[in-house]
């Protein structure tokens, strides 16, 4: 009983591994390897097949809690289905963007954070990464589209001779769209600026062409004039100095720095409503990094857009961002305004955080660091992730993980600590 | 760019007078004596032939001498003699060993050059497909039917091939380039042509489009994992743009710079395939040749293909800097 239950711990519920028969030692046999693959093959199927089926736009759809907002995670579950088990790399998140907010996003390596951006943009490597369950709420702009599915013209043509499109408001849920319609929201609506400058780019094509092709696919009736024009602009709203000489350059012959600053363009080339930086400064030297993060803040203002800020550097969340979610082992452990996570973290893991934070005016010639190790993906226990590693474990650790506890109308966190508190209160 | 191929070409004339070099003093080491080989063919047809004339028929054909020195100088004869633009006369059938290349060289090339054209046109977009599609069935089907393509060797593929299409069904002629006896001339020997070459380009298909499946399929999925096929993706380009704009561009960079690498293969035929189906081809004709120790063809053909190489090679660092932007040649 106890040797099927090894398995089943690292599968999902619906394929409960009953007739998988296990040998008795900790490591996975061949036989027990395959009767995992065999399980994940039907689940990956199943939500391939959903992926990739042909639904109306009805069945995707929805409504925001809030109208105040622009993007709402909720209960998201985002799995890789591996031949070791299912690896639950985000595990029930729940965050909102607010409008013309900068969210930032913070955690350890491996805690969730890309996987969920990933979600959002729907660019899991399939068929292994899937989103198992949950909802991405998205407001966006859409061409209104007649019968054919084509957008209707207003007439006017804009500044730069484009025509102009009847546009109008709706939530989709990302979660829920089939794959070949997330074209509305890809790259338009949702853009995403990459850690990796250096290798971001395709290096056999232009700077300029790889720019004209966002205008190319987004605006419908863009004529190559119209895509240049567009482009230059973009680069000197990123605070390229030589427009004209980028745009005709190939990636190998800039600077790091100046190919963030071509991703960014690249980026706001059709007015996103949300920007989707995934450490955007990490490969970067730290003057340039400064600039790189002035910028974007000044560009979030001027697209009045929001932006998810994935980093593992607290200094760059303390700088940029309004709004924290503090991200261990595939959830959301904490979130509130950036002045409470700041000034008043509560989780233990956060106040870790803080505290392996180098700075000046320490005394110590030694870092902080927090014991111990994140828990196997795989086999994820089914109290508090971070018991093992706390320093403030009380009894109550050993049962169910905690659920999320308001504190303050923003803040929010998941420990037992406060699950207490609240009831004595 | 002028000063850098004027270079590579001084380059390579220095290499072949070094591969030249080590040919001939190969073939002179090699345990045939072709005028051995003639006298004993006189004798067994019941003549003598007695020490004096043996001693003029070495001289004649210059290998009297066989020490170093003796092939030091055979080598500058022939080296004089190619300076002035003669590769001298197959010993074997006496002919001009030009002649010999040129007259064998067409159903060669035929071969090569359509069996290389169909394999590019098979393979490329089977290792796309198969890289797109990485693990599902398709590629699993598509990868154990190149896997069978690479494992088979050509005699024995070919031979079931010729006994399959040529003996049981008969829907192909099994020898030769034309059919015996045929009196057809010019334009009508085409789909006689066609008929017999038919075997052998399948059974070389075949064989390499494994490897060139293969080849593309790694690429392809190098690429296709890389950070800027990511940013293709975040940009809002649909899935057949990716692949065949973003990613095929960049798979197309090992592709196009082994296909200049191929010219040799394309003029030195398949020896062992044309064995096989009795074509009189360049490589069937240099297999014969080389076993009767004929110096100036052995020296001859493998100096072609050596300068195919050298130019091969060169064409194929220029296609470098034509497809790659990041190469520049200077």
């Amino acid at each position: 009983m106890k040797i099927v239950k090894k398995i089943k711990a690292r599968l999902l519920g619906e394929n409960n591994g009953n007739e998988i028969k296990s040998s008795g030692n900790s490591y996975l046999t061949s036989k027990e390897i395959r009767a995992i693959s065999k399980a994940n093959a039907k689940v990956m199927l199943r939500l391939e097949k959903y992926k990739n089926r042909k639904a109306d736009e009805s069945e995707f759809l929805s409504e925001m809690k809030d109208p105040k907002n622009i993007l709402e995670i909720e209960d998201l579950n985002t799995y890789f289905f591996t031949d070791q088990g299912v690896v639950k790399a985000v595990n029930g998140v729940y965050f909102e963007i607010p409008k013309n907010a900068t969210v930032g996003i913070v955690g350890e390596s491996g805690c969730g954070k890309s996987v969920t951006s990933m979600s959002v943009m729907r660019l899991l490597q399939g068929p292994q990464g899937q989103i198992y369950s949950g909802s991405i709420r998205f407001r966006a702009y859409d061409y209104k589209r007649d019968g054919h599915g084509n957008p209707i013209p207003t007439g006017e043509t804009a500044e730069n001779g484009a025509p102009v499109y009847e546009t109008e408001e709706k939530v989709y849920d990302i979660a829920k769209m089939p794959i070949n319609e997330i074209y509305r929201i890809r790259g338009k609506q949702i853009a995403m600026i990459f850690q990796e400058p250096m290798t971001s780019l395709n290096p056999i094509f232009t700077i300029g062409e790889q720019l004209d092709e966002v205008t190319f696919i987004h605006t419908p009736g863009a004529t190559k004039e119209i895509a240049k024009a567009r482009s230059m602009e973009m680069l000197e709203l990123v605070g390229i100095a030589a427009p004209e000489r980028v745009y005709k350059a190939f990636p190998h012959e800039l600077s790091g720095g100046m190919r963030q600053r071509v991703m960014i363009a690249m980026a706001l080339s059709c007015d996103p409503r949300l920007i989707i930086a995934d450490e955007p400064t990490t490969a970067l030297d730290v003057t340039i990094q400064a600039q790189i993060l002035d910028l974007l803040r000044e560009l979030k203002d001027r697209i009045d857009g929001s932006i998810m800020l994935i980093t593992h550097d607290l200094g760059v969340i303390a700088e940029m961002a309004d709004y924290v979610v503090v991200m261990y082992a595939g959830r959301v452990i904490e979130r509130g305004t950036a002045r409470e996570i700041f000034h008043n973290p509560l989780h233990p893991y956060t106040i870790g955080l803080q505290m392996s934070k180098p700075t000046m005016d320490s005394d110590s010639d030694k870092l902080f660091n927090i014991p111990g190790n994140v828990p196997n993906p795989v086999n994820m226990p089914n109290y508090c992730y971070f018991k093992e590693r706390c320093s403030r474990c009380t009894a109550k650790c050993s049962g169910d993980y905690p659920c999320m506890v308001q504190v303050s109308p923003t803040h929010f966190v998941a420990c037992h600590l406060y699950t207490e508190e609240e009831k004595n209160g | 760019m002028l000063k850098y191929i004027l270079k590579r070409i001084g380059l390579s004339i220095v290499i072949l007078v070094g591969v030249s070099m080590i040919i001939y003093f190969l073939i002179r080491l090699m345990p045939v004596d072709f005028i051995q080989d003639k006298i004993n063919a006189i004798n067994q047809g019941g003549a003598t032939v007695d020490e004096e004339t043996v001693k003029t028929m070495y001289e004649m054909y210059g290998l009297g001498d066989n020490s170093f020195r003796g092939i030091l100088e055979g080598y500058f004869n022939w080296l004089g003699q190619l300076a002035q633009g003669n590769l001298g006369r197959s010993f074997k059938t006496n002919e001009p060993v030009a002649d010999v290349i040129v007259s064998h060289m067409g159903v060669s090339f035929a071969v090569s050059l359509i069996a290389t054209i169909i394999e590019f046109m098979i393979a490329i977009p089977l290792g796309i497909t198969a890289a797109t599609h990485q693990y599902s069935l398709r590629d699993y089907i598509v990868t154990i039917f190149v896997m069978v393509g690479i494992s088979l060797p050509s005699f024995y593929f070919g031979q079931v091939l010729k006994d399959l299409f040529a003996y049981k069904l008969g829907w192909f002629p099994s020898q030769g380039l034309v059919n015996a006896g045929g009196s057809a001339t010019g334009i009508a020997l085409l789909p006689e042509y066609f008929m017999h070459m038919f075997l052998p380009i399948l059974t070389v298909v075949i064989l390499s489009i494994g490897g060139r499946m293969r080849m593309t399929r790694t690429n392809m999925l190098e690429v296709m994992n890389s950070d800027y096929i990511r940013t293709a993706r975040a940009k809002g380009l649909g899935e057949h743009k990716v692949i065949y704009k973003h990613a095929f561009r960049n798979t197309l960079i090992p592709i196009v710079t082994t296909l200049a690498g191929l010219l040799p293969s394309l003029f030195s035929g398949a020896i062992i395939t044309e064995q096989v189906f009795g074509l009189p081809g360049i490589g069937n004709v240099a297999l014969e040749l080389m076993n009767c120790g004929d110096i100036p063809f052995i020296m001859g053909y493998n100096m072609f293909l050596a300068m195919l190489s050298v130019i091969g090679v060169l064409l194929s660092d220029l296609m470098y800097a034509v497809v790659d932007p990041r190469v520049k040649l200077d």
